[in-house]
């Protein structure tokens, strides 16, 4: 069932970016390059001026420019496209991945924003501590959950327990990936709300 | 989420990378080693020389161009055209038909994407962790059957138990099969946006 319903396909093309932003640029920058080409080369056969340069002077340039060029210049620009050209393999082979997890489900593909599941664990814990809404925050990585707990002066708060109540929170989003929690409770406290 | 063509999204992009780092490598090389610079001086010279020849080879009958320069316009404007064909093979795949129904020499029944879209809004209406949901569709590309997947998107109100959502809107597809007859690709996201931040937090019960 889970083939016809596409859930592991859809939650992978989910988490992960389609790059088509940077296709998008590409596409039409190499576009834009291939129309100017074509262009400047029907202007030179029909006689007409260049708009920028005639393509038969730009050729024989490039043709000398190893000869002409000062070498430094010539190692500078190499460098400066050798930097573009891994850009854009890094672009190609890297996972971009979004920040967003997927939760456990057999019916559907069901993928939640970071934010939300920060914005969950920081009421769990927040219940656990006994602590007002802004004593507590939450950041979730790809594999970590770290909860930052600034207690209120004077009232301990109990770490262990904090992070028992968190893991139970993460444990009913059944994540298939294992996430590590980390709590810490600040030294400093705040006044009490 | 839709049509998008990734694997060819990656593989250009792959081929544009290398082009432009063997490219920066040779002028690296050229401009640090001696022998690669003369190298390419007498390279460039030749095929220099080799373009002319050729464009003299094959004059236009007004004498002036070449059928060489033609072919060359020839071949930049179709390589243009493949670019607005990677460009224009962003996205797609939307769709408004949710499902299909040919029945026998009667019409065949389509269900849109409003009527989803109008019971999803009725059955989390009185939700209090949910603060807005839309329904969209999108084709799936190499599915068997031409079942459309639908997505159905949720700002949670901040604080919300992503479970408690997924558990809410799990039973609200399985009450969609119920309708529809049958199971279909779903898309469940649960989003944090700007009504997130600016309603008021689900209160501790």
């Amino acid at each position: 069932m889970s083939g016809k319903l596409h859930i592991s396909r859809t939650v992978r093309r989910e988490l992960h970016s389609s790059r088509a932003a940077a296709s998008a640029a590409t596409a039409t920058a190499a576009a834009g390059l291939l129309l100017w080409l074509a262009l400047e080369t029907a202007l030179s056969a029909a006689g007409q001026q260049p708009l920028i340069v005639r393509p038969l002077d730009a050729g024989r340039w490039l043709a000398g420019t190893a000869d002409s060029a000062a070498p430094s210049l010539l190692t500078a620009a190499g460098a400066g496209l050798g930097l573009a050209g891994l850009l854009f393999l890094v672009l190609a082979v890297a996972p971009g991945r979004r920040p967003r997890h997927a939760l456990g489900s057999a019916r559907a593909a069901i993928v939640a924003d970071h934010e939300v599941i920060a914005a969950a664990i920081s009421r769990a814990a927040r219940r656990q501590a006994g602590v007002a809404p802004g004593q507590v925050s939450t950041t979730v990585g790809t594999r970590t959950v770290n909860v930052t707990v600034h207690p209120t002066s004077g009232i301990p708060v109990d770490a262990d327990a904090v992070k028992a109540a968190v893991d139970v929170e993460l444990g009913t989003y059944a994540l298939p990936r294992r996430m590590r929690s980390s709590i810490r409770v600040s030294t400093k406290g705040v006044v009490g709300q | 989420m839709s049509g998008t063509h990734r694997g060819l999204n990656r593989f250009l992009l792959a081929l544009t990378g290398l082009m432009l780092l063997a490219a920066g490598a040779l002028a690296v090389a050229a401009g640090t080693l001696p022998g690669v610079a003369a190298h390419w001086a007498a390279t460039g010279r030749d095929a220099w020389g080799r373009t002319r020849d050729l464009l003299a080879a094959a004059p236009l009958p007004d004498g002036t161009a070449s059928w060489w320069t033609v072919a060359a316009v020839g071949v930049l404007l179709l390589g243009a055209a493949l670019m607005f064909g990677w460009l224009a093979s962003q996205g797609g795949g939307r769709t408004n038909v949710v499902g299909e129904t040919p029945d026998a020499g009667q019409g065949t029944t389509t269900v849109e994407t409003g009527l989803v879209s109008r019971l999803v809004a009725e059955a989390l209406a009185g939700n209090r962790l949910v603060l807005a949901a839309s329904v969209t569709a999108w084709r799936v590309r190499g599915a068997a059957r031409k079942q459309p997947a639908v997505r159905i998107s949720i700002q949670a109100r901040q604080g919300a138990c992503p479970r408690e959502l997924a558990d809410t809107v799990e039973q609200l597809v399985a009450g969609l099969d119920r309708l529809l007859g049958h199971p279909f690709p779903v898309l469940v996201r649960i989003t944090a946006g700007t009504r997130t931040r600016l309603a008021r937090p689900d209160r501790a019960r």
